[in-house]
């Protein structure tokens, strides 16, 4: 079972972007973090950049223990490891041992060496799952019972990680899974009534949260209505009470610019940049602190490096991502079987949907969510579960069709 | 290609799913290129007003000196104690840690006495009452700051040993606005304070001394009407950039030549810009233009006469005397000596009035920032009779030729004469006159007889000539032009009274002390009337900037009187004799045969509209030496109540300033050697 690999099984320009990836991110969590005294004064094994490098190594070495075992026996266990998330995501919800770090939401499980965040793992184990489902013969998919199993498989960590709530990281769910459904042959009619439902249930979502009074809302946390309010351009003073006082309305229209200070910094972050960039660790928007130091080093990442390294910067970053994608998809092109192909699917989906909503925040095409920018992101989590996921591409590529 | 690779591949899904990859990424690329490129100008101005603060640096302004290079005006630098709020953000902090947690262990304090008395522990809405509202903690933190200010300015001030008192309103305005610039604390410290500062703070947290360059007048009260002050004004001159963050104290020249040669002497402000953070502290800064220093004013005034008329009058008439002293170059129109009193000490301007100082300034009696000199008219009296005896001089008239003055009826010591049916008295005696003792005795009879005969027109024409009614054109913004009735007022409804008026210095003439010394240099000089030039030249300070200095040319002639040399002579020995003839008036300018003085004086009554006498202005207007003229001298004093005659009031003035000029050309060695 744990045969020796052959280098050259491996998908080398995927690895190559992968590592060109790693290498950028460890150079702008440095110019991120060591800005700060704090940062600065620590001993150089216990600095942020130097704990990014730490999980790069972990991780390369996970997805290179993956690859070792064929992707069909991990597949066996996928049920198995889908439970255990499911239940990692139900414990980190009970309060005393989910931790919210400060940011009010569940997110963490505080283990002796790091903060486990469930939700990470789930899209993996998600898309393991939602893979060794699909991959059964497309005439079964046909079934109306399976597809309904097929959506159960999705909402259930769907809606246990919007319980923490984490909006973003449930909302790239809704994309891979719908993706991997296509793939795997589900009837176009299922699909579209299902994008149909899904477009229906948003467009109303939306409309009672940007017009509906206070009292019809739809209950939810407070940051995150602030946050679509913000990114939709509505005043907050349009849900205020008919008899608020001008000292309220002003009040409210402050927290507007509060809570749109993040999208703004960012924006003038990525548009001062411009086309050439002000330099690695040039860059004042972070250095002053006008980008807020909690998140320039993970969520914000993009603006750091848009800043010092300009449109040319960007544009790297964006091929990067494209050959790691498209690799990607060349690998689920030529996978073995139906369950290769989907895992495939399913990894490109899932990075694809992270790079979209991460860098779209940050050019205020998308509303914020904390979805991490992977590899380039600081988190342990994060940067471990996308090399696990990239590993598990290698994996199908190592096991393609004609070996 | 890869994306060409799976396109080409029959496998419908995968195909999709590469165009909707493809799509997404061209959002992406297409978004990131709007902002990056197409809006980067608009981002990068966002980036600058969030993080620059600009700040307007003014320029040293340029030294005022005398003809000889003796400084009038200067600038001496100021330390001022000022607080770096930039290097306490630190401690504030610190301290504003600490009282939280003091508010903490209160507020845990709070809830645990309340679950005591209620015997249950508190739910989670009964805990959210203690919670510390964000008033609070902005409280908190603005009183940690007071308290962190008020700690670093107490050890100062002990350190300094004087007290200083911080006002905690200003001081968090301060914090609020201006957080990129150091808060002054205790302005202007003097050595010893500035001495034990640096040596007893040499920790200095917080605190450091701030250099500002302050306007001084180093001669205080001297020359102070010519100087003019300055006011504060931060504003953005022509050609500087219009907008600032902030701006340091500067001034502009309200009037004097401050005002005149303002532009010159302000120099060009220059810009800094300092890098803030996002709660306004400063990171760096960098100056991205140098003040360009204004250029020295050398005006054409010689300090030692200056001074000399100064003091004459405050010798003679005392310190609050309305009077003015005019002393040109008879050769050139340069200004000597240019004197009012009483005046303010332009360093008020700069350091602030006691209210005594205050109110003295705002008397309407005393108006002591007027410039008597050039800024108010006055009847010249007497002294016009040279102008009306050089206009009937030159209409024909003999000056031997004897004029009987009859006497006055009512008082027979006095003359009189009649104009029309109005009687005209005279403070000359009844009898014979010339020209010569016309002049010397003053007699209103025989300028009034010879000034009609003469004709007013002929008056008129030689008196604009000599461009009384028009401004002298000072740079001092101090002038008016005067009075003087023009043609086409003397040929409607003129009367000969009117006529007889004007030929002694009444009625609808007025002038200032300014253009009579420029008339008398004119008939010491031959007929040239002179621009007067005050300002000789404008120097770069730093002789080293290869800068060229501006000469304003001496001796411009406005006009020539054109009148014979036949006629001057016989004025001047009319008015050398006034001050030496035993019957002259003026006797007492006499300084000895050193230096010989053709004068004439004056007294003009000031009448209400009601022809009350409400006051008299004493003249005595002359030039020297006699054989060879080169100063002209007016001296005018003003009073309420009859104190004299220009002869007791004005010609002892005059005679301290030529004193001071014969013992300059006497012993030049010596005055050149003290200073």
């Amino acid at each position: 079972m744990f045969t020796p690999v052959p280098r050259e099984k491996f998908d080398k320009l995927q690895i190559a972007a992968l590592v060109g990836l790693m290498c950028l991110g460890a150079a702008f969590v440095f110019s991120a973090t060591m800005v700060s005294q704090i940062e600065t004064d620590k001993a150089w094994f216990a600095q942020v950049w130097f704990r990014q490098v730490i999980w790069y190594a972990l991780g390369i070495g996970v997805a290179a223990a993956l690859c070792a075992v064929d992707y069909h026996s991990l597949a066996r266990w996928s049920f198995v490891a889908y439970w255990a998330m499911i239940l990692c995501l139900v414990v980190v919800l009970i309060p005393f041992i989910g931790k919210t770090h400060g940011w009010g939401a569940r997110r963490w499980i505080d283990l002796p060496f790091f903060q486990f965040q469930p939700s990470e793992f789930a899209k993996l184990a998600f898309i393991l799952a939602a893979a060794n489902f699909l991959a059964r013969p497309a005439d079964e998919l046909k079934q109306m019972h399976i597809f309904w199993k097929g959506i159960g498989l999705m909402m259930l960590p769907f809606a246990l990680i919007l319980k923490e709530p984490d909006l973003g990281s449930a909302l790239v769910l809704l994309p891979t899974g719908l993706v991997m459904m296509f793939a795997a042959g589900t009837p176009k009619k299922y699909l579209l009534l299902l994008i149909g439902t899904v477009s229906l249930l948003a467009v109303l979502f939306l409309a009672d949260l940007l017009f509906a009074p206070l009292r019809w809302q739809i209950p939810m946390q407070e940051y995150q209505r602030n946050r679509l309010l913000v990114y939709f351009g509505r005043d907050y003073t349009h849900f205020a009470s008919p008899n608020a006082t001008p000292a309220e309305l002003q009040r409210l229209k402050q927290r507007q610019l509060d809570d749109a200070y993040n999208v703004r910094q960012a924006l003038i972050s990525v548009g001062s940049g411009g086309l050439m960039g002000k330099g690695w660790r040039q860059g004042t928007q972070n250095a002053l602190g006008y980008l807020p130091r909690a998140v320039a080093h993970n969520d914000f990442i993009f603006s750091v490096i848009a800043e010092e390294e300009g449109f040319v910067g960007s544009v790297i970053i964006l091929a990067l991502y494209a050959v790691v994608l498209f690799t990607g998809l060349r690998i689920a092109g030529s996978a073995r079987d139906r369950l290769g192909k989907l895992v495939a699917v399913g990894v490109v989906t899932l990075i694809f949907s992270h790079v979209f909503i991460n860098i779209g925040m940050n050019i205020r095409i998308m509303p914020v969510t904390g979805v991490p920018l992977p590899l380039l992101s600081y988190g342990g989590s994060s940067v471990l579960g996308s090399l696990i996921a990239v590993g598990l591409m290698q994996n199908i590529h190592i096991h393609r069709r004609g070996y | 290609m890869l994306v060409f690779d799976e396109l080409k591949k029959n496998d419908l899904q995968l195909r999709l799913v590469a165009v909707m990859l493809v799509a997404g990424l061209c959002i992406l690329l297409i978004g990131l290129w709007w902002v990056q490129v197409v809006s980067a100008h608009e981002f990068q101005s966002h980036l600058e007003t969030q993080s620059y603060r600009s700040i307007r640096l003014p320029a040293v302004r340029g030294k005022i000196l005398d003809r000889e290079g003796r400084v009038l005006a200067e600038n001496h630098p100021r330390y001022n104690l000022s607080l770096y709020l930039d290097d306490m953000r630190g401690p504030f902090d610190k301290a504003y840690g600490q009282s939280l947690k003091a508010a903490m262990a209160r507020q845990k304090q709070l809830i645990a006495a309340a679950e005591k008395k209620l015997d249950r522990s508190l739910t989670k809405a009964e805990r959210k009452t203690f919670a510390l509202k964000s008033e609070q903690l902005q409280q908190m933190r603005v009183a940690a700051r007071l308290r962190v200010a008020g700690e670093v300015v107490a050890r100062v001030s002990e350190k300094i040993g004087e007290p200083i008192t911080l006002d905690p309103k200003k001081f968090e305005r301060a914090y609020e606005t201006r957080l990129a610039l150091p808060y002054p604390i205790l302005p202007n410290l003097n050595e010893e304070q500035i001495a034990r500062f640096q040596e007893n703070y040499t920790n200095g947290l917080g605190a450091d001394l701030e250099l500002q360059s302050v306007r001084r007048y180093p001669l205080g009260l001297t020359a102070a009407h010519l100087l003019g002050y300055l006011q504060r004004n931060d504003e953005s001159q022509e050609g500087e950039d219009p907008d600032f963050n902030y701006r340091l104290p500067d001034y502009r020249g309200l009037v004097g030549v401050e005002a005149g040669f303002d532009a010159q002497l302000r120099g060009r402000a220059g810009g800094e810009s300092v890098l803030v953070n996002n709660l306004g502290y400063r990171q760096s800064e960098n100056i991205w233009s140098q003040p360009a220093p204004g250029h020295n004013l050398v005006l054409t005034i010689d300090l030692d006469l200056q001074t000399v008329a100064e003091t004459a009058v405050t010798s003679h008439q005392g310190a609050e005397a309305h009077a003015a002293v005019v002393v040109l170059d008879v050769r050139n129109g340069d200004v000597l000596a240019l004197a009012s009193s009483p005046s303010v000490d332009p360093n008020n301007y700069i350091e602030g009035f006691t209210a005594a100082e205050m109110a003295r300034k705002d008397d309407e009696n005393l108006r002591p920032e007027i410039n008597r000199a050039t800024q108010e008219n006055y009847a010249p009296g007497s002294i016009f009779k040279p102008i009306i005896g050089l206009a009937v001089l030159e209409s024909g008239l003999n000056p031997n030729k004897v004029f009987t003055v009859q006497a006055d009826p009512l008082k027979p010591g006095k003359g009189c004469i009649y104009v029309g049916k109005r009687k005209i008295g005279d403070l000359a005696a009844p009898g014979d006159y010339d020209f010569r003792r016309a002049i010397m005795r003053s007699s209103n009879s025989y300028f009034i007889m010879n000034g009609l005969n003469t004709g007013i027109d002929k008056i008129i024409a030689l008196s604009e000539k000599f461009h009384f009614g028009d401004r002298t054109g000072l740079p001092t913004r101090q002038e008016t032009s005067g009075d003087l009735p023009s043609l086409r007022r003397i040929h409607d409804g003129w009367t000969a009274g009117d006529t007889a008026n004007v030929c002694i210095g009444q009625g609808e003439v007025a002038v200032t002390p300014m253009q009579m010394a420029v008339a008398f240099a004119a008939i010491a000089n031959g007929g040239k009337v002179f621009w007067p030039r005050l300002a000789a030249r404008i120097e770069p300070q730093d002789p080293a900037a290869g800068e060229t200095a501006t000469n304003f040319p001496a001796g411009l002639v406005r006009d020539e009187l054109g009148v014979s040399a036949r006629s001057l002579r016989t004025l001047h020995s009319a008015m050398l004799a006034e001050t030496e003839d035993p019957e002259g008036t003026g006797k007492a300018a006499v300084v000895g045969p050193g230096l010989r003085i053709c004068g004439k004086t004056g007294t003009a009554q000031v009448q209400d509209e009601h022809n009350r006498t409400i006051g008299h202005n004493y003249w005595f207007a002359s030039f020297a030496p006699y054989e060879n003229p080169k100063y002209a001298v007016v001296v005018m004093v003003q009073s309420t109540t009859e104190v004299g005659f220009g002869g007791s009031i004005c010609a002892p003035i005059a005679h301290d300033i030529y004193e001071s000029i014969l013992k300059k050309q006497t012993a030049p060695s010596v005055l050149a050697m003290s200073h």
